[in-house]
């Protein structure tokens, strides 16, 4: 599709793309077939690109889970711990130091009616955790308002599949991937120029 | 071959479409110019926007004494109006959260228009406590403390308006990230597919730089599931903490314990009806009757039905325990104020919307009957709107003193705001589908594609076997 781009005074641009050695498909079980074989035989996948989520990808890859509810439960600890310091500092006892709280007593009740502070401890650890996974997962993906696309490949959001392969990686062979492309029913190769 | 399964009614029908025809059928109304249809609904939601704003501006400038309440009546229109958008907002989480994590896989074709609903009937909601407070810039103090000569004077976390205020701020902030980030993948396959320009460079900024990078769905479906199980607690919790602005109180007619489950269950019910009343008249006006299809209007029409009779279940249950309790107060409210009052037929209108008109949805010549289901839709939410009215007004109108007892009726200005509301509802609503993919593309081709996995299946089944 492009040749390399590292043309003189381009040498930074250089480092951080790559070519990648791509396979379009247009069912998504050839898509998988070939994900599965390209791992199983030893083949550097770089990524795959696909309208949308195909189940059963990640097995096919051999990738692990993601590791992102683990932060959003942390998120969903600090939201509690932030809404319990909130309440209780500001209903029942002023510890933070130079930012007073003002216990009053309403209706009679108790300072620490805790019961009366659960909507509220419900509430600021949902909203915490639901922003703040969001957030993690778009800083961690590079994801933002205006961000470049990394890979663009034609057709991938709308009704193609593709498997991309690292040339660079371990184990590359052209011929072999173009043998097992077929193999699979691929469509058309491209090489893309990607940043990685 | 095809292979049609005897239990499950297709989820896309007209003969399984390729992916590039779902694309094509929803990007349609984001590349055409606008229809005679279109600017007939838009016009004139505009002018009620904008004359139902102006009117916002005219009552903050006033004061609250251009609005029909009085000492006895302190609430009437305005928090009738927040209650009724609030619930309309949750059939929108209902659909996207609650019937994700059941894997009801036909929520696909009316998740996203049902959460573009959702965040701008809860705007809509959010404008009546704010300009009822009459002084809007003291906003600040639901959650800031009150400074004063003495030190902060905080605000108190025991009550329920303080909650509510949490409540609707958390649901409306996580009801936008949760409709966006599903946007992500259909605004790039929107920015792939545009010839223009401008909008390839707008849709490109939009779009985060999507790839469609495995390694990105890998995570997103992660966290898009986390989203939603927060979603659907947040959204009972939501209408729970509204029943309670009255639960919590001693007015009879307010003060039961069967308010939280009852709102809930109303809440959906008058917004599954709001989705069915968008949904008949732009999937008709967009070509979309492959994508959303007769089933989906019939399965709502089942959850309207199902709603609606535990309204009518609530409806009842008051009564009973106004009886049982034994309570002169609670048996003057439900059996003499709201039956025979001067509200009486605000009550009757609730009861034949809410309790007697749904039951045609039995049967299901009639879910399947547009029209007809369309019209019922507005049966609803005529009922559901008058079913706050009537807790809030009925209750109030009659209270513990006869001599303070006084009758409400709204002016022209609360008339026009609660149109302006509307009118800011409908018009963003058809900015929205002008501008925003309706229907959640990528989800679509997934079930789609779940017809063809099948097929393959079967297909490879059949070779085995020959």
């Amino acid at each position: 599709m492009s040749s390399a781009v590292a043309t003189h005074g381009h040498e930074e641009i250089a480092k951080q793309t790559r070519e990648l050695f791509v396979g379009i498909f247009t069912e998504e079980h050839q898509l998988m077939s070939v994900a599965k074989d390209a791992t199983d035989n030893g083949h550097p996948v770089h990524d795959c690109y696909t309208p949308y989520p195909v189940h059963g990808l990640d097995d096919a890859l051999g990738w692990k889970r993601s590791w992102i509810p683990y932060a959003s439960f942390c998120f969903g600890l600090f939201g509690l711990s932030l809404a319990v310091g909130l309440q209780v500092h500001s209903q029942y006892v002023d510890f933070v130091p130079f930012w007073r709280g003002w216990p009053i007593i309403i209706g009679g009740k108790p300072f620490l009616s805790w019961p009366a502070f659960i909507p509220v401890f419900f509430e600021l650890t949902v909203l915490c955790t639901g922003h703040l996974t969001v957030l993690t997962y778009l800083i961690y993906r590079r994801l933002y308002p205006g961000a470049k696309v990394k890979v663009h490949i034609d057709g991938v959001t709308d009704d193609r599949f593709a498997i991309a392969l690292d040339p660079e990686g371990e184990g590359f062979d052209e011929d072999q991937a173009r043998a097992l492309f077929a193999k699979h029913g691929c469509t058309e190769i491209l090489t893309v120029e990607g940043r990685v | 071959m095809s292979v049609t399964s005897h239990l499950r009614e297709p989820l896309v029908t007209g003969g399984n479409p390729k992916l590039a025809d779902i694309t094509d059928a929803v990007i349609k109304p984001m590349q055409s110019k606008p229809n005679k249809l279109w600017w007939l609904a838009f016009i004139p939601a505009a002018i009620l926007f904008v004359a139902g704003f102006t009117t916002m501006g005219y009552q903050i400038s006033e004061g609250i004494g251009t609005w029909g309440l009085n000492k006895t009546v302190g609430w009437g229109w305005d928090i009738t109006n927040f209650v009724w958008w609030v619930g309309i907002g949750h059939a929108g989480t209902a659909i996207s959260a609650i019937l994700f994590l059941f894997r009801q896989r036909w929520r696909t074709a009316i998740n996203r228009s049902a959460e573009a609903m959702t965040i701008l009937a809860v705007i809509c909601a959010a404008i009546f406590p704010v300009i009822h407070m009459g002084r809007p810039w003291f906003g600040w103090w639901w959650f800031a403390p009150l400074p004063n000569m003495r030190g902060p004077l905080w605000v108190n976390f025991r009550s329920p308006l303080l909650w509510d205020f949490f409540a609707i701020s958390t649901y409306f902030s996580i009801s936008c990230v949760f409709w966006y980030f599903g946007l992500l993948p259909d605004i790039a396959t929107f920015r792939d597919r545009t010839n223009k320009k401008v909008k390839k460079i707008i849709y490109g900024v939009l779009s985060f730089g999507w790839s469609g990078s495995n390694r990105d769905w890998s995570h997103y479906e992660i966290v898009y599931g986390i989203l939603a199980g927060l979603a659907a607690p947040l959204v009972l919790s939501v209408h729970t903490i509204v029943s309670m602005d009255f639960a919590t109180s001693v007015i009879p007619g307010w003060h039961t314990t069967i308010f939280p489950p009852y709102f809930v269950a109303g809440a959906l019910f008058s917004g599954f009806a709001m989705v069915m009343t968008l949904l008949i008249i732009s999937r008709k006006t967009q070509n979309m009757e492959h994508l959303i299809t007769i089933n989906h209007i019939d399965n709502m029409a089942k959850v309207v039905l199902a709603t609606g009779m535990l309204v009518g279940l609530a409806y009842f249950t008051e009564f009973l325990i106004g009886w049982y309790s034994g309570s002169n107060y609670e048996g003057f409210i439900f059996f003499s104020s709201r039956m025979k009052g001067p509200y009486a037929w605000a009550y009757w209108i609730m009861i034949s919307c809410n309790v007697i008109s749904p039951q045609i949805f039995w049967f299901r010549r009639f879910r399947r009957n547009l029209p007809l289901v369309f019209v019922m839709t507005i049966f609803v939410n005529i009922g559901m709107w008058f079913e706050r009215f009537v807790i809030i007004v009925t209750s109030l109108n009659r209270d513990y003193l006869p001599s303070s007892w006084s009758m409400y009726s709204p002016t022209w200005v609360e008339m026009l705001e609660y149109g302006g509301t509307l009118g800011f509802f409908f018009t963003f609503y058809l900015l929205f589908v002008r501008f925003l993919p309706s229907i959640a593309i990528a989800e679509v081709k997934s079930v789609a594609a779940y017809a063809q996995r099948e097929e393959h299946a079967a297909s490879i089944e059949e070779a085995q076997h020959v």
